[in-house]
């Protein structure tokens, strides 16, 4: 795995050439990526059969260009409609919703454009590099580490997503509850079912997402003639292609924040089953800690959508190291490309780079042209995509109901699953209109799982005993980073109590 | 003299309604407790360990009301859920609509169900103006959508008489 820039320039330059695979793939990827229920991982299996008749090489590039763009389209309805396409996009609405809001829809997504882009770009880059040593970050991960990080995840949405961390905690906490819902892994009985033999197989991630932001949001909003306030109305009719430039330049402005945001992103995509909502949120909540002006997130901030756009967007190089590097898939799309490239005899782990370079660094390079070429192909739309904003809610909201609700039956294909989407529409409404973030509990029901299964596995190697959780020193240090994260604002706002009383 | 001392009086705050999620919650555990009752120890603790702390938020945050509501800062209205009043008939017949389409979509197919859930809901949500754009409109989306997804994507939506009928003429 050594540094060789003569075989870099050769894959980049015969990446290029492949321009005719990879211009498609990014609108399908688009597409595919901007509506709910249709993920990159099953669009892929949709057309299998074509991948799996392409050479290797033109297969992966075709998957890993449709792959990346997904994740950039997923950001284009949680700005305009504050509908993530993806769960990875679910902290982008924080800031970009209301940016939309304001009229400012076409400066959001140049913004977002522009942050997925050099993001995916540099930590494609810097994977390729650094790929020795971030294959070593997964190693440092076990289970009892993974439960303290997966609570810190919870608490840091709660934190961010709420104006109310107690109300944050408390939507965080039913989430993972409600993730916990199905039969166990080791004893297959049923929890939580309410005798329903659909919710066996957990609670199915598309209707949730479709529920909590897509439906709750139509009921919602029917309320005003548009999304749009009056004044953003007015800013989106004369809006122009300088609303485009304007966004390009203020991501361009916040370089620095593009750079390290993505690079959390990079370091969360490595460890596998993180993933991009979660990598989305620590950088958002990283940003507003570390930003001069903390009180303007949330209120359609450029960091407050920089900050995730790029995170998420550095994940998608960050899943494919454990995948080339000790074949475990870091998400879905990773796990179809390794049925995919094992149908075809590749073989993963650490030999593949001695035996073939090309195809272990080519996902890579294939990344790397797809961001570069999604420069140009995709930043001139937002001037369009923004204007279904003015679309009146009359029209808009049993559009984004019909069309959602369906997009929920598809994963699984069963009717029940639409329901459950409407009824996670009637909690996410409940939500939305009492200050608990529908945010926190989607986050929540994609941890529940994965909570279980490392709390099941650490228990499994203790023998049954609870304090294994506290048997690592890296886990301990997770815990005290933990509990400082939740108490110190508490005690920073006593403290400004005493100082304003005094 | 009243009056005055009415707008000078601080408006109470509604919090009824910040209790159902929470009152959804607790209930929920308690029930998921049951149900694990009789699963082995192991497969219990995680359940428990999260359990416990929403049963202990929820109780922070059921006193923290109870003591707005001492105080007289609060009342145990419902608020800004049911706000505002005018658009709850609206909100309840749209409810009522997707609660049928869910119901229809699966013998009429998406195409034709896609096309009346579309008309009813934006009649009833522009109150019966502009039908013609309505129609149009809905006809495009859903016939729009079949070509997309049913016959583009070869997605496997809700398969009724229209798609089956399209499906021998093709």
């Amino acid at each position: 795995m050594e540094f060789d820039p003569a075989l870099f320039v050769e894959l980049f330059t015969r990446t290029f050439q492949f321009w005719w695979v990879i211009v498609p793939a990014i609108f399908l990827g688009l597409v595919v990526g901007a509506i709910p229920g249709f993920s990159a991982a099953n669009t892929i299996i949709i057309l299998l059969p074509l991948t799996l008749a392409m050479e290797p090489e033109i297969g992966l590039v075709f998957m890993v260009a449709l792959y990346a763009s997904s994740r950039m389209g997923a950001g284009i309805p949680a700005i305009l409609v504050n509908i993530p396409g993806t769960a990875g996009a679910a902290a982008t609405p924080l800031d970009g919703y209301p940016m939309t809001k304001q009229g400012r829809g076409q400066q959001a997504l140049a913004i977002s454009f522009v942050s997925s882009v050099f993001g995916g770009l540099l930590t494609t880059v810097l994977t390729l590099l650094a790929m020795p040593w971030l294959s070593q970050v997964a190693f440092y991960l076990h289970s009892v580490e993974m439960i303290v990080v997966m609570l810190f995840g919870i608490s840091l949405i709660a934190s961010i997503a709420a104006r109310d961390t107690l109300k944050g905690l408390i939507a965080g906490f039913f989430g993972l509850m409600l993730g916990y819902i199905g039969a166990d892994v080791v004893y297959e009985t049923p929890r939580g079912t309410f005798g329903f033999l659909e919710l066996y197989d957990r609670v199915p991630l598309i209707p949730a997402l479709v529920g909590l932001f897509a439906v709750s949001e139509a009921f919602a909003v029917i309320e005003g003639e548009s999304i749009l306030s009056k004044r953003g109305r007015e800013a989106m009719q004369k809006a122009g292609w300088a609303e485009t430039f304007e966004g390009v330049r203020l991501a361009l402005s916040k370089w620095w924040h593009i750079i390290w945001t993505s690079i959390i992103g990079l370091v969360i995509g490595v460890v596998p089953g993180a993933g991009a909502a979660i990598a989305a949120f620590v950088a958002y909540q990283q940003s507003r800690t570390y930003s001069k002006t903390p009180e303007l997130y949330g209120t359609g901030h450029v960091e407050g959508l920089v900050a995730p756009e790029s995170a998420n967007n550095g994940v998608t190089s960050g899943t494919l190291v454990p995948l080339l590097v000790i074949g475990i898939p870091g998400g879905a799309t990773a796990a179809i490309m390794l049925v995919v490239l094992q149908y075809h005899g590749v073989t993963m782990g650490p030999d593949l780079f001695m035996d073939n370079p090309e195809l272990a660094y080519g996902p890579f390079a294939a990344m790397a042209v797809t961001y570069f070429l999604m420069i140009f192909t995709i930043a001139p739309l937002a001037r369009y995509m923004s204007r279904i904003t003015v679309v009146s809610t009359t029209y808009m909201s049993p559009i984004i109901i019909s069309f959602t609700l369906v997009g929920a039956f598809v994963p699984r294909q069963y009717m029940f699953d639409m329901y459950l989407a409407l009824a996670f529409g009637v909690i996410g409404y409940v939500a939305r209109k009492t200050g608990y973030h529908t945010a926190a509990i989607l986050i929540g029901v994609i941890l529940g799982p994965l909570l279980e299964t490392y709390f099941l596995r650490a228990l499994k190697i203790s023998e049954g005993d609870i304090m294994v959780i506290f048997s690592s020193n890296l886990g301990n240090i997770l815990w005290v980073g933990l509990a400082l994260s939740l108490l110190l604002p508490y005690l920073f706002q006593l403290r400004r109590a005493k100082q304003e009383a005094a | 003299m009243t009056d005055e001392n009415e707008t000078d009086k601080p408006e109470k705050k509604s919090v009824g309604g910040e209790l159902i999620l929470p009152a959804a919650a607790f209930l929920f555990t308690l029930y998921y407790f049951y149900t694990i009752l009789d699963v082995p120890r192991i497969a219990q603790v995680s359940a428990f360990f999260v359990g416990t702390i929403l049963i202990v938020l929820v109780t922070i945050l059921g006193v923290r009301i109870a003591k707005q509501v001492k105080a007289g800062e609060a009342d145990l209205r419902l608020g800004r859920i049911l706000e505002p009043k005018s658009y709850i008939p609206k909100r309840l017949a749209l409810l009522g609509l997707t609660v049928g389409f869910i119901f229809f979509v699966d013998w009429l197919g998406f195409t034709l169900t896609v096309f009346a859930f579309l008309t009813l809901a934006m009649l009833l949500l522009s109150e019966g103006r502009r039908k013609v754009l309505i129609l149009c409109l809905s006809t495009v989306l859903a016939f729009g959508g079949y070509l997309l997804f049913i016959v583009a994507f070869k997605t496997r939506f809700p398969q009724g008489p229209f798609e089956k009928l399209m499906e021998g003429l093709i």
